[in-house]
């Protein structure tokens, strides 16, 4: 309990630090000038930002990109409030939330000089929502089920398109805002995004080498007038951990990959350079173990519950993140997040008790009960992607499962396979991140625990969840809603869905000629590099 | 009946025993005993690892990351709380299973391949010659790179990845050896007693390739150490959370070195005094085995 309080004052003290690092305001911003960013590794799918599910491909492919409506990039608190136009110059709900009337601007073009129409949006969102007339197909469809209660799209004339709900649903509007939801062209077969990008966005690809970098020129009919302010941007591709902290602080990068920069990177960094400016912000992703529940072991709920009683969250945050993590459930918690349980409904689940020990013990019965001892272990391979921030969690989560009679080897995936992998269930246990794009139930529920969702890896699917899912997405009073959200949440962790580990903290950290570049509570949504500046 | 050409002398009454051998060894070649004696002390850490550990390799303790050496954890911890001298006692194991198990197999490979292209001779040998050629092209590392990057992480396909760049190496190194013992007269009497080819290649000339096979062996241990060190801390060695030398260097420590700088130290004086041990008896027994290198 005293390291929960001591950690709400960090918090406190750490959203202060945020507060005050935030965008120079008072500076008048100026023109011209690159950034050069940093990437973890390459771009699996390109710039096709609706066949990915990872921050290594919407970090990079944003700023070709524009959406309907956007979190506001330079606000660091995402909500209803923030949301301002990008490619939509008005919107409006109707009938009781059961139409989204979207107002399109004029004269936006694509980089390839083609005019931007409503047709766009209803080939994107007809093709994401896996509508029978769609006129294209996505080879992965990640967040398919975000659009579930989409009944038509409609486009009226030129620059009116019409979203039709089959029932209320306010947190469309949300998802529709993150920078997983951008609209491709009609013109363009979805494939080319593999490869290229041609979109309406603040920049246009100059080139792509794979494996090295990605260069972006400034968009000089960008519709935004005086937008961009930087002439391009270069993304560098550095796959090893220490070399990236060691390129920022020679100021051979201007700013920190999204995600990767963890507490003790960031004390050293600021150590080595004081002015650099570090701003830590919840990023919206959590660590989990996703366990396969239609292959054994792991369609034994016993043996999946032990899992989740073995690993000692606590620990973890001390261990792999140096502190620089919350418990939580399926929702990150306050003030990172809005709909998380909060500490004290997080006791009674499995993993949380105050003594490790406790729940060490619990976990060894119910594998005993399961038939699996030390003596007589479990032997599973389990999966993560081959990125340190993977592994680091895995090796850990290895040792607490060792301690309860599951012994596992730990098989390193490529990001290229992995979200394939994992959509296939191609696996018995996986230690994974999970990111969502909006802080929003609809986003994280449908998509990683929607009976048939491309995204719910574990493939956990129950009727009772999906009735309350149902009800809390059309919930419009928010204390009712809340409420529905806390107990689904509690229903995930004791059925070991996916059971949440922790959720990451990034210490974002970049130069201080950079500005305007603010993180947000989700790392998915300020990609867009439209009202960034550098002061060099 | 056949008349059985010459064979291997049993010792004589009189010589010199094990430990006069190596003592008179010792005495001749001191740096190259320096280095046995390094590589005895990794292959008694590596068999009683078990024995040796302070702390279970792969244990995490929250409450002490990144810690600097004290008397519960003698060479400190890493990044997960992880004790790094029993990891470093471990990963003796790893290295030497991959290093001795790699040079076996690639040398034993490149030795079959070696043996025969010098024995058969004509196009085959030419044949063989430049595939040779082409793989001894490619630098050890860089082939090791690109068997372990298609095979993936594991130890066998480390074991693998690593072997396949020896095999050149060791069929030149026993081909020059076949070349000129096929020539000899007690290969010429086999020839003409009707003994098969196979037999003279197998009984009568590769036990007189051993001495430079033993050097070729010795001599690539240690290359065979530090490329599954750089496999490993590239990522494509021995899988997390196992420990290995290579990945001790690599994935967190580079990221901590400033703050923690022994998650960098020990590993790397492991790796060195490995590589160090292993060149040093190399070249001493180079040196004995080799009679144009006798007194040198």
């Amino acid at each position: 309990m005293k390291r929960f309080r001591m950690a709400g004052v960090l918090v406190a003290v750490v959203l202060a630090a945020a507060a005050s690092a935030t965008p120079a305001l008072g500076q008048s911003p100026k023109s011209g000038g690159t950034l050069t960013l940093v990437l973890r590794e390459d771009l699996a799918q390109g710039f096709a930002i609706h066949e990915t599910a990872t921050i290594s491909v919407v970090w990079p492919a944003m700023p070709c990109l524009n959406n309907l409506v956007l979190f506001d990039p330079l606000k660091k608190v995402e909500s209803l409030d923030t949301i301002i136009g990008e490619l939509a110059e008005k919107w409006s709900w109707q009938d009781n939330y059961r139409n989204l009337v979207f107002f399109l601007r004029k004269g936006v073009k694509w980089h390839d000089g083609q005019p931007f129409t409503s047709k766009d949006v209803k080939f994107t969102f007809d093709m994401v929502r896996g509508a029978p007339d769609a006129q294209a197909r996505l080879r992965i469809n990640p967040r398919k089920d975000w659009y579930a209660n989409v009944e038509a799209i409609e486009a009226p004339d030129p620059h009116t398109v019409v979203f039709r709900l089959k029932k209320p649903q306010p947190s469309l509007l949300l998802m529709l805002a993150s920078g997983y939801t951008p609209v491709y062209a009609a013109h363009v077969p979805p494939a080319n995004y593999r490869t290229g990008c041609v979109g309406t966005g603040p920049f246009k690809v100059k080139e792509w080498r794979k494996g090295e970098f990605v260069d972006y020129v400034k968009n000089p009919d960008y519709f935004v007038k005086g937008r961009p302010y930087l002439d391009g941007l270069r993304y560098i591709v550095i796959v090893e951990r220490g070399t990236r902290n060691a390129a920022l602080q020679a100021g051979k990068v201007d700013a920190a990959f999204p995600g990767e920069t963890t507490k003790t990177a960031a004390e050293q960094l600021k150590k080595a350079v004081p002015q650099l400016v570090v701003t830590p912000f919840s990023q919206n992703v959590n660590d989990n173990i996703m366990m396969n529940v239609k292959k054994p072991p792991f369609d034994n709920p016993k043996v999946r519950l032990a899992v989740s009683h073995a690993i000692d969250r606590r620990a973890l945050i001390a261990a792999v993140h140096q502190g620089g993590a919350v418990v939580g459930a399926s929702l990150a918690p306050k003030p990172w997040g809005f709909w998380g349980l909060p500490e004290k409904e997080l006791l009674g689940l499995p993993g949380y008790a105050a003594k490790p020990a406790d729940e060490k013990a619990r976990a060894r019965k119910v594998m005993a009960e399961a038939g699996f001892t030390p003596e007589k272990p479990l032997r599973v391979e389990m999966v993560t992607r081959a990125i340190a921030i993977y592994v680091d969690m895995a090796s850990f989560v290895i040792n607490e499962l060792k301690q309860i009679g599951l012994e596992a080897t730990l098989k390193q995936i490529e990001t290229a396979q992995w979200h394939a992998m994992a959509t296939r269930g191609d696996y018995q246990i996986g230690a994974n991140l999970t990111g969502i794009g909006p802080d929003d139930p609809d986003a994280n529920f449908l998509e990683n625990y929607g009976c048939g969702s491309p995204r719910n890896y574990s493939q956990y699917c129950s009727e009772e969840v999906m009735k309350m899912i149902d009800r809390q997405s059309q919930e419009l009073d928010g204390k009712k809603r809340l409420e529905l959200v806390y107990a689904i949440q509690k229903k995930l962790e004791a059925d070991a869905a996916r059971p949440i580990l922790a959720w990451r903290i990034d210490y974002f950290t970049h130069w201080p000629h950079v500005k305007n570049l603010v993180p947000h509570q989700s790392i998915y949504n300020f990609g867009r590099m439209q009202e960034v500046w550098s002061d060099k | 009946m056949a008349v059985r050409p010459l064979e291997v002398a049993a010792p004589a009454r009189g010589e010199p025993g094990v430990w006069a051998v190596v003592w008179r060894f010792a005495r001749k070649k001191p740096l190259g005993a320096a280095g046995g004696v390094l590589m005895l002390v990794m292959v008694v850490t590596a068999l009683l690892a078990d024995l040796l550990q302070t702390h279970d390799p792969i244990a995490t303790d929250a409450a002490f990351t990144l810690g600097r050496p004290v008397a519960g954890h003698w060479f400190g911890t890493d990044h997960l709380g992880r004790d790094i001298y029993s990891r470093i006692v471990h990963g003796a194991r790893v290295s030497l299973i991959v290093g001795v198990a790699s040079t076996l197999l690639g040398s034993v490979l490149g030795g079959i391949v070696g043996l025969l292209s010098g024995y058969v001779g004509g196009k085959t040998d030419l044949v063989t010659q430049r595939v040779l050629d082409i793989l001894q092209g490619l630098p050890l590392l860089v082939l090791a790179l690109v068997m372990s990057a298609s095979l993936g992480p594991s130890v066998q396909n480390v074991i693998i990845a690593i072997s396949i760049p020896i095999v050149p190496r060791a069929a030149r190194v026993i081909r020059s050896s076949v070349l000129s013992i096929r020539e000899m007269q007690y290969v010429e009497a086999a020839r003409a007693l009707g003994v098969r080819h196979l037999r003279i290649a197998f009984r009568h000339i590769l036990p007189n390739t051993m001495g430079p096979f033993i050097v070729l062996c010795t001599a690539q241990l240690g290359s065979a150490i530090l490329v599954e060190a750089t496999l490993s801390f590239l990522g494509l060695g021995v899988p997390e959370p196992y420990p290995s030398w290579g990945r001790m260097l690599s994935v967190s420590a580079a990221e901590y070195a400033q703050k923690a700088p022994h998650l960098v130290l020990f590993p790397g004086i492991a790796i060195s005094l490995a590589v160090f041990g292993s060149n040093l008896l190399g070249d001493a027994l180079r040196d004995t085995l080799d009679p144009r290198l006798r007194g040198a």
